[in-house]
This record gives structure tokens, C-alpha cells and sequence, in this order.
């Protein structure tokens, strides 16, 4: 199997100075690889630090100690040492991140932004728009929105938005928050969809869902924190 | 993992280089020590209060103030050339013809007395231009870009709003194609509803253009929204830099954590 991602000793806390600089430890030691076509579901109670590794795979969090090996091109960077032209390189070709938020820039208008990350990897204007109204109609986003910035919709149509924008052309390896989080069962099983798709085509997911059933249907594997819970 | 580190991507030169910029004021330091360096295409942030050497740092990069140590190296050419070692008016003619600089004050950087055409006009003119069917059609499709109408090239920047007033020092700035821009507080001072549209375009002419830009700012939000890339400076230092991102979402720096925490939430 290729191998996607590599994690290797992450540790991590978090040193509040304003707060009598009180240190506070999330996780230590956690090793793991991710290979083509898996999904890896990060299991463990509130706290554990889900979200903080997930940030941390992605470049966004910086970890204590430990490295992120990514595949990217036909070889690998670690996403905690390189610099940070070739994380955000890596970031256009080779690693997403999917929350339940759409953070864009204001005055965009909707099937731009789901276009956008298509046309930054150099497919043509053409099958951008043809891809994106696909993407669209499939998420049962109304076609009259779709030349309209999402900054007025509601918060389902601009989660399904964003979903449109990760989905549309998945990432090799794709990191997702709880993108199913707050949607109508109709949009989560597209979603569902969605996923496995992406891991047909061969991308590595690595998923937090804290929806049973989604899980369930999602999960390849499941990777538990507890057991690396940092002693206080 | 062992695995090779094979580099995926060429690394072109850099367009910037400081190395240990220093400017003192007398004994009070002014910015300490500053290196990094900038690609074409990149955006870098510069954050910090007021007071923190932002300002002063840029002065220096942009070939301004002459910085009491250090280097500030500009490739021209294929070179990489001294900025304070060339002749004044060499550096003169690069600061004309190879950036520019979008003042916080569109007073500062336009000529309140000239028209809109004629202040984007003029420097197609000083890039060597002479024809004036092409500088009027040239100054019109820029206008155009930032937003300002037709109907307004031939009146003076002192009858425009604040807002059109920075628009058309951008389009000033950016209509002989620079290939790196300075910009102090762009947005500082303007309506927030004129901000968003400002941010919006000019985040858009520096990924079609492909320029690189510094970008001093004591807004958080337009750090986030425009550079990929921030340095947070407090009393003349470099406190933390990297990915904006990272900076903002995770600071370790006791000042950074102090900044970040101190946004209020709109």
C-alpha cells in the first residue's frame, strides 16, 4: 500500500503566558500512517485533542515535538519543518482541510469559490464550471445562489458550500472536522457519499465525526487518543 | 520515515532579502536585526502595536530611509543588488520602475492636483510610454479594475471619498506591473464595508499579477485575509513569524498570544 501520511512522536501543549503561563499538556508520542484509499476516524472523548492533531497534520498547529510526513509530488515533506512557501504549496496540491465552517473572502460569488481551488491546480475554465454546478446541484444547493457570495446563507447552505469547494477535486490526503456536523440527513448521506468516493480515486482521510451512524459508514480504522493522553 | 526528501518544486531566487536589517534613532532602536526573505508571488504580513518598528522596517525595504546596519538585497536582472550600495539615483529609478508603494494617506501617494487619468497616466509615462491614445485607454481599464467609473477620470482625487482616494493610489501603484509592493496600513482609516471591497481586489490583482508584497498592518483580520506569511514585531524585534495561519491560530510568543487574544470578536 502507499503510504500518505506519517506521524511520528507528536507531542503537544499549550503554554498560555497571560494565564500565569500555565502549560497545558494535550498529547503525547502519537505515531501513526495513513495509506491510500483509508479512512482513519480519531476517536476519544471531548478533550482528548482530536481537533488539535487534525490541526497540527494540516500545518496549522505547530506540535511540541514530532513530525508530519506528507506525500506530496514523488516524495514527501514534513509539514512541521518545511518552510512555509512549500506548506502552502502542499496545501494546494496535496492536503485539505474540511471544517463545518466556510471562511472565504467576502463578495466571492459561490460556484467561484467552488471553482477556484480547481483552477488553482490548472483545470480549465470549462470544466471548473461544468465540475462545480454538478458539485452543487448534488449538495441541493438552490441554482439561484450559486452566483450569489455565501456570506448571506444560511449556516447548512454554506457548510455545503464549503463541502462543494473540498470535494469537488479531493485532495490526495483530505482532513475532515466534523464536516457533517449540523446537516439534514439528505445532505449527510451525499456527503457519505462523497467520501467514499474520494477514497475510491485513492485519498487518504483522516475524519473526526462525532455521529455515530456517519462513522460508522465512513471509518476504515479507527485510531483511539485516549491512550496518549498527556499526564498533566 | 527515511524516506528521500526529494524537493518537489524548483526553488526560484528570492525577489527580497534582509539580512540584520538595524535602524537606530540615536540610541533608541528603531528595528533590531531583521532577516527574511521574499518570493515572487508572496505576500508577507508585518503585525505589531504602533510603536513596534513596523513602519520603520518598511521604510527600509522600500529603499527610503537608509537602515544604520544590515543589507537589503533586490533581485534586478538575474542579480541580486545591494539596495544601499547602488548610486541614488539608480535606486531612485528602481523604487520608479520596479515597486511600489501604497501609502496609508492616498494624500502621500497621489497628486491631489492632477486627474485620476493623469495620476495613473503619469507613471506609464515615466515607465517610458508616450502614446496617448494608449496611456488614456491603459489609465481607463485600471480605473475600471479598482472600481472607479469612466465618468470620473478626468476629475481630481481631492473631489473622491477616501475610499475611491486609496483605490486610485493602488491602480497608481500597481498600473506599471511592479514586481514587488509596499503597503502601509492600505485600509487603515477606511469604512469597514470599503475595506471588505479593497481587501477583495487587492487580493485578486496580487494573485493575477503574481507580485510579491509586504504588508504592514496592525489589523489582524486583513493580515489574515491578504498575506500568506507574518512577521510580529514589538519593540524593534521580530517576536514570531510563519505561516499566517499558524501565527494567528496557535501563537507561542507571550506578545502574539497578547495580541491575538486582545481581537474582539465582530
Amino acid at each position: 500500500m502507499t503510504t500518505m501520511l506519517k506521524a511520528e512522536g507528536l507531542t503537544k501543549q499549550f503554554v498560555l503566558h497571560h494565564q500565569d503561563s500555565v502549560t497545558l499538556p494535550v498529547f503525547a508520542e502519537v505515531s501513526f500512517s495513513v495509506d491510500q484509499g483509508e479512512a482513519v476516524i480519531l476517536h476519544g472523548q471531548s478533550g482528548v485533542g482530536k481537533s488539535t492533531l487534525l490541526r497540527i497534520l494540516y500545518g496549522n498547529y505547530r506540535p511540541t515535538k514530532g513530525h508530519v510526513h506528507i506525500r506530496h509530488g514523488q516524495g514527501f515533506i514534513d509539514i512541521v519543518t518545511a518552510t512555509p512557501r512549500r506548506v502552502l504549496e502542499a496545501r494546494r496540491k496535496s492536503i485539505g482541510f474540511v471544517s463545518q465552517f466556510l471562511r472565504v473572502i467576502p463578495r466571492i460569488k459561490t460556484i467561484d469559490i467552488v471553482k477556484d481551488p480547481m483552477l488553482t491546480r490548472g483545470v480549465s475554465e470549462d470544466e471548473a464550471t461544468h465540475r462545480a454546478s454538478e458539485m452543487l446541484a448534488r449538495l441541493n444547493l438552490p441554482e439561484r445562489l450559486w452566483n450569489l457570495a455565501p456570506s448571506t446563507f444560511s449556516g447548512g447552505e454554506q457548510q455545503r458550500v464549503n463541502i462543494a469547494r473540498s470535494f469537488v477535486d479531493p485532495s490526495p490526503i483530505l482532513l475532515l472536522d466534523e464536516p457533517t456536523a449540523s446537516l439534514d440527513a439528505a445532505n449527510r448521506d451525499v456527503v457519505v457519499d462523497l467520501i467514499a468516493e474520494a477514497r475510491g480515486r485513492g485519498s487518504a482521510i483522516i475524519g473526526i465525526f462525532h455521529d455515530e451512524a456517519v462513522r460508522d459508514r465512513v471509518a476504515t480504522r479507527r485510531l483511539d487518543l485516549t491512550a496518549y493522553k498527556a499526564a498533566a | 520515515m527515511r524516506d528521500p526528501l526529494t524537493p518537489t518544486i524548483a526553488d526560484p531566487d528570492p525577489i527580497l532579502t534582509a539580512q540584520n536589517v538595524t535602524k537606530h534613532y540615536g540610541e533608541r532602536i528603531g528595528c533590531e536585526n531583521v532577516s527574511f526573505s521574499l518570493w515572487p508571488g508572496e505576500v508577507l504580513g508585518i503585525v505589531g502595536e504602533s510603536g513596534s518598528g513596523k513602519s520603520t522596517l518598511l521604510r527600509c525595504l522600500a529603499g527610503i530611509d537608509r537602515p544604520t546596519g544590515g543589507e537589503i538585497l533586490f533581485r534586478h536582472e538575474e542579480e541580486m543588488i545591494s539596495l544601499f550600495n547602488i548610486p541614488e539615483p539608480t535606486r531612485r529609478k528602481l523604487m520608479r520602475t520596479e515597486w511600489g508603494i501604497v501609502h496609508q494617506n492616498p494624500r502621500d501617494g497621489l497628486r491631489m492636483d492632477v486627474s485620476a487619468g493623469g495620476n495613473v497616466g503619469e507613471r506609464l509615462m515615466d515607465r517610458g510610454d508616450r502614446h496617448y491614445g494608449k496611456i488614456r485607454s491603459s489609465a481607463l481599464d485600471w480605473l475600471t479594475r479598482v472600481e472607479i467609473s469612466e465618468d470620473r477620470i478626468d476629475d481630481r482625487p481631492r473631489q473622491f471619498s477616501g475610499g475611491m482616494q486609496q483605490r486610485l493610489q493602488i491602480a497608481r501603484v500597481l498600473v506599471p506591473e511592479p514586481r514587488l509592493v509596499f503597503m502601509d496600513e492600505p485600509t487603515g482609516g477606511l469604512d469597514v464595508s470599503v475595506q471588505a471591497r479593497l481587501l477583495d481586489l487587492l487580493r485578486v490583482l496580487v494573485r493575477d499579477l503574481g507580485i510579491a508584497a509586504v504588508i504592514v498592518t496592525h489589523d489582524l483580520a486583513v493580515a489574515r485575509l491578504l498575506t500568506d506569511r507574518l512577521m510580529v514585531m514589538k519593540g524593534g524585534y521580530v517576536v514570531e513569524e510563519g505561516l499566517t495561519d499558524q501565527v494567528l491560530d496557535d501563537p507561542h510568543h507571550a506578545y502574539t498570544q497578547l495580541l491575538t487574544s486582545a481581537v474582539l470578536a465582530a
